[in-house]
């Protein structure tokens, strides 16, 4: 949080207490930007990994079938599963509704 | 060990015998005790008392009975005494009044405790008779009256000294016999205390006897009646280890002849042995609940080793309930080999035969609470949200971009309630949560706004996924069954029905994911409204999703329509013309083998003198399949009803797989619930009372959480999982009509043992 002074602020009641806003002109920092790529590339890689990769080193015996086929289906399904999640944000059409208290909370401890 | 039964039974019947003798005797000793004692009471005068009258007494004078007068008088008395039943009484006394007619005496009282018949066992009440009467005719007579009642009849001492020393010698043998009869007791108790430790081994060989001979009388004597053939089903795999075991069993059992085997080929269906190890016996069970699979065909326990647990994770997704139900789980595999745990009754049971199963579910669990980010209903900031709320403020902005866009400052903050952040405003959404859902969600009033999207599209997505994989699956039955037609006939279409209509609804959705964003949503379309028109040809031009829409869904709807006839129709005009073309219509099917095993051991057993050379009986097993008739009706209602339970299904199917939506919202709102009710109730009253509130409202806390969220919750989401899997899933690929490979087992039996000796 930018600690400069702004020439104007208000005297919030004692309930609703504001931390300084930042100067004007500059953009909150990004403290929390999320790339797209990187999870993508990570997880592809981790579930690849134990889908595609696994079932090479699992050992010879009664069981080979049994495993290498749970080792996908595993993969797959939590593969599945995590690109479904993060496609569904990836573009949110709207966004969160919060209460003015949440607002002041998340302003102040989050960022 | 039969001879050793038979000596015991011997011995305690024996023992039984004696003992009830001497009961009878002991019972007999003391009726004539109380006989002697109340008839004494019949004859008043003393022996030596003389009396002074010398004729006859009085009839109805039966108290005083003078005997020593009666001798003197010359005339034979004779005395019959006994014991009589009660009920028969008067009948008695009427009786020799007719017969005798008055030239008898009869006296009688009732005993006053109740004795025991000997013959009979019955307690019942005696009445102690005594008859005096003269005349041998008389006697005669009167003895066989009393044979006739079954009265028991003692002989009646003449003098007082006779009666007391016979009175004596009763008594010394009552105590005699009671002595005896006590000893009796004593022994025959400690024979059966011995037999009775020894009767649970007993019992289970016996049983296993029992099951051996069963087994036995399911064979069949050959001609010579000689031997037993036994034809049995045997798993190809184990052919060798069978030769090897009855070689091993004609070697130990000492036979002259060993048994040997010949595999018979033959057509008819064997049953079906999937082998499981204790991990994957729970799915097979799942899966064997439906239906047993057919012979040879796919199995789908080896795919919901996997798909059960996740599907009922995506209904229970909580991280915090999920561990704990991995805990539970992970105790009970650990201690699977305690004894107490392999006896418990139904309930428990059911848990530990399931305890892999939980296992699984638990994990899987803990994974999609990651992904829903819920843990006890509260959401965990891992990476920081990627929401920015400062963003919003009018003050992040340049003056110039400030009419474009609504923007909050302090006072619009403090004076509405809420306020919704808006996605196109920059800087406000800064990119996805790299892993599962943004916590600030958790945060907002508009959650179950973003989520039922969020899970409805993840519902359908996944549902379409796993029925294309059940007609998938299917596609390797038919490779395997060496029917390829079905495949262009039945799967192609099928898939192509699936896969255009509904896997064009996926496109869609993804599509809409990637390209439609806050700036554009204003225009973005609902998705659900295109894939309707998408059927009902609109008269107005909506905007589509994408440019040239209409062409590819008209595409996609002539290739759906040319299917459904192809599938409707195709298989049965293909089998018709096949069978136009062939003489008779056989499935070119591999023959099983059936083995057959001859036991010549039972020769012995059986007690023949003469043992001749086992033959090699190669009955001819083959049973000629007679030519079916090609019935085009039959195949083609089978086919058109497939057809339309499959497109009708198609549908159904889809929106049954929303119960992934709607059992995760509602677990989620019941987690959900029981934190604002309870703990953050106890959270929230202020330190002096709160840390003795906390105490109990945790408590009552988790114990709602086991009871509700984790039993009922988990309960509902495995039912839902399983109806899942068994209706929308194995309809596409499954028959399952199939019977259970059940070999003969000493090990199933033993679960009757303790079944029976508990």
């Amino acid at each position: 949080m930018l600690g400069a002074h702004c020439p104007v602020r208000t005297r919030a009641p004692e309930h609703l207490q504001f931390g300084p806003a930042p100067q004007p002109g500059h953009p909150a920092p990004a403290m929390t930007a999320h790339s797209f790529a990187l999870p993508v590339i990570i997880f592809t890689t981790f579930w690849g990994l134990i889908g595609i990769a696994g079932p090479w080193f699992v050992p010879k015996g009664p069981n080979r079938g049994v495993t290498i086929t749970m080792l996908v289906a595993t993969a797959v399904c939590c593969y599945l599963f995590w690109l479904i999640t993060i496609l569904a944000q990836l573009n949110p059409l709207f966004g969160p509704q919060l209460k003015n208290e949440t607002i002041w909370y998340v302003r102040f401890l989050w960022e | 060990m039969q001879e050793q039964l038979q000596k015991l039974e011997v011995e305690l019947r024996e023992v039984t015998k004696n003992k009830e003798k001497l009961r009878k005797n002991l019972l007999e000793l003391i009726e004539y005790t109380h006989m002697l004692r109340v008839t004494k009471t019949f004859v008043k005068r003393n022996v030596e008392f003389e009396p002074t009258y010398e004729e006859f007494p009085p009839l109805e004078n039966d108290s005083l009975l003078d005997y020593s007068c009666m001798q003197r008088l010359g005339a034979k008395l004779g005395f019959v005494s006994g014991l009589i039943n009660q009920g028969k009484v008067e009948a008695f006394e009427k009786m020799l009044w007719r017969v005798c007619k008055g030239y008898t005496i009869v006296t009688y009282a009732e005993l006053d405790e109740p004795l025991e018949d000997p013959e009979t066992g019955e307690v019942i009440k005696w009445y102690v008779f005594l008859i005096s009467f003269w005349g041998e005719q008389i006697g005669h007579k009167v003895k066989k009256i009393c044979d006739c009642y079954h009265c028991h009849v003692y002989p009646y001492p003449n003098t007082a000294e006779e009666r007391k020393e016979i009175q004596e010698g009763l008594n010394t043998r009552i105590q005699d016999l009671y002595t005896v009869l006590h000893k009796t007791e004593d022994y025959l108790r400690q024979v059966l205390c011995k037999a009775a430790e020894s009767v649970y081994s007993h019992v289970i060989q016996v049983k296993k006897m029992k099951a051996i001979y069963h087994m036995l009388n399911m064979c069949s004597f050959d001609v010579t009646n000689k031997c037993l053939i036994a034809e049995v089903w045997c798993p190809e795999a184990d052919l060798h280890d069978l030769r090897r075991a009855l070689e091993q069993g004609s070697r130990e059992s000492g036979a002259t002849i060993p048994s040997f085997m010949n595999t018979i080929p033959t057509k008819e269906t064997p049953p079906t042995l999937i082998r499981t190890n204790k991990f994957t016996e729970g799915f097979q069970n799942i899966v064997d609940a439906y239906g047993v699979g057919s012979y040879r065909e796919v199995n789908p326990a080896l795919f919901t080793i996997i798909t059960f647990p996740f599907l009922f994770a995506v209904m229970f997704g909580d991280f915090g309930h999920g561990f704990v139900m991995f805990l539970f789980a992970l105790l009970l595999v650990l201690n699977e080999n305690h004894p107490r745990l392999n006896q418990s009754q139904e309930i428990m049971r059911m848990f530990f035969n399931g305890r892999y199963i939980l296992l699984l579910m638990g994990l899987f669990s803990v994974y999609t609470g990651l992904i829903y980010n819920d843990c006890f209903s509260k959401s965990v900031n891992l990476f920081g949200s990627g929401w920015n709320v400062s963003a919003m403020y009018s003050s992040s902005h340049a003056p110039a971009e400030h009419r474009k866009m609504v923007l909050w400052n302090d006072t619009i903050v403090r004076h509405s309630r809420v306020l919704q952040l808006d996605p196109s405003v920059p800087g406000v959404f800064q990119g996805p949560y790299p892993l599962g859902i943004d916590p600030i969600w958790n945060l907002a009033t508009n959650r179950l706004t973003f989520l039922n999207s969020f899970k409805m599209k993840m519902s359908v997505i996944l549902g379409i996924i796993h029925m294309t994989f059940g007609v998938i699956l299917g596609i390797f039955n038919h490779l395997h069954f060496r029917k390829k037609f079905n495949i262009y006939l039945v799967s192609v279409p099928e898939l192509l029905f699936m896969l255009c209509i509904f896997g064009y609804l996926i496109f869609m959705i993804v599509y809409k994911w990637l390209v439609y964003s806050a700036e554009t949503s204003r225009v973005a379309p609902s998705i659900l409204i295109e894939f309707i028109n998408m059927f009902l040809f609109p008269a107005s031009e909506t905007n589509g999703l994408y440019s040239g829409q209409e062409h590819v869904q008209r595409l996609l709807l002539v290739v759906t329509a040319l299917s459904v006839p192809v599938l409707f129709l195709g298989k049965p005009l293909f089998l018709l013309w096949l069978h136009n073309g062939r003489s008779c219509f056989g499935v070119s099917r591999s023959g099983y083998t059936l083995i057959r095993k001859d036991s010549e051991e039972e020769v012995s057993l059986l007690g023949s003198q003469d043992i001749e050379e086992g033959n090699n009986r190669m009955e001819d097993g083959c049973r000629e399949m007679t030519c079916e008739e090609f019935n085009f009706g039959e195949i083609l209602m089978t086919q058109v009803i497939h057809s339309i339970e499959y497109c009708l299904g198609c549908i159904s199917n889809t929106a049954s797989y929303l119960r992934l939506w709607a059992l995760s919202l509602a677990h989620a709102q019941l987690s959900d619930v029981l934190w604002t009710m309870l703990v953050r109730v106890g959270l929230r009253v202020d330190t002096t009372y709160g840390v003795l509130l906390l105490l109990p409202v945790i408590a009552l806390f988790a114990v709602l959480t086991i009871f509700i969220l984790l039993i009922m919750e988990g309960l509902s989401a495995f039912l839902h999982a399983i109806r899942l899997h068994w209706v929308e899933f194995q309809n596409k690929f499954y028959v399952g009509a199939g019977t259970k490979f059940v070999p003969f087992s000493f090990r199933l039996l033993s679960s009757k043992f303790s079944d029976d000796v508990a």
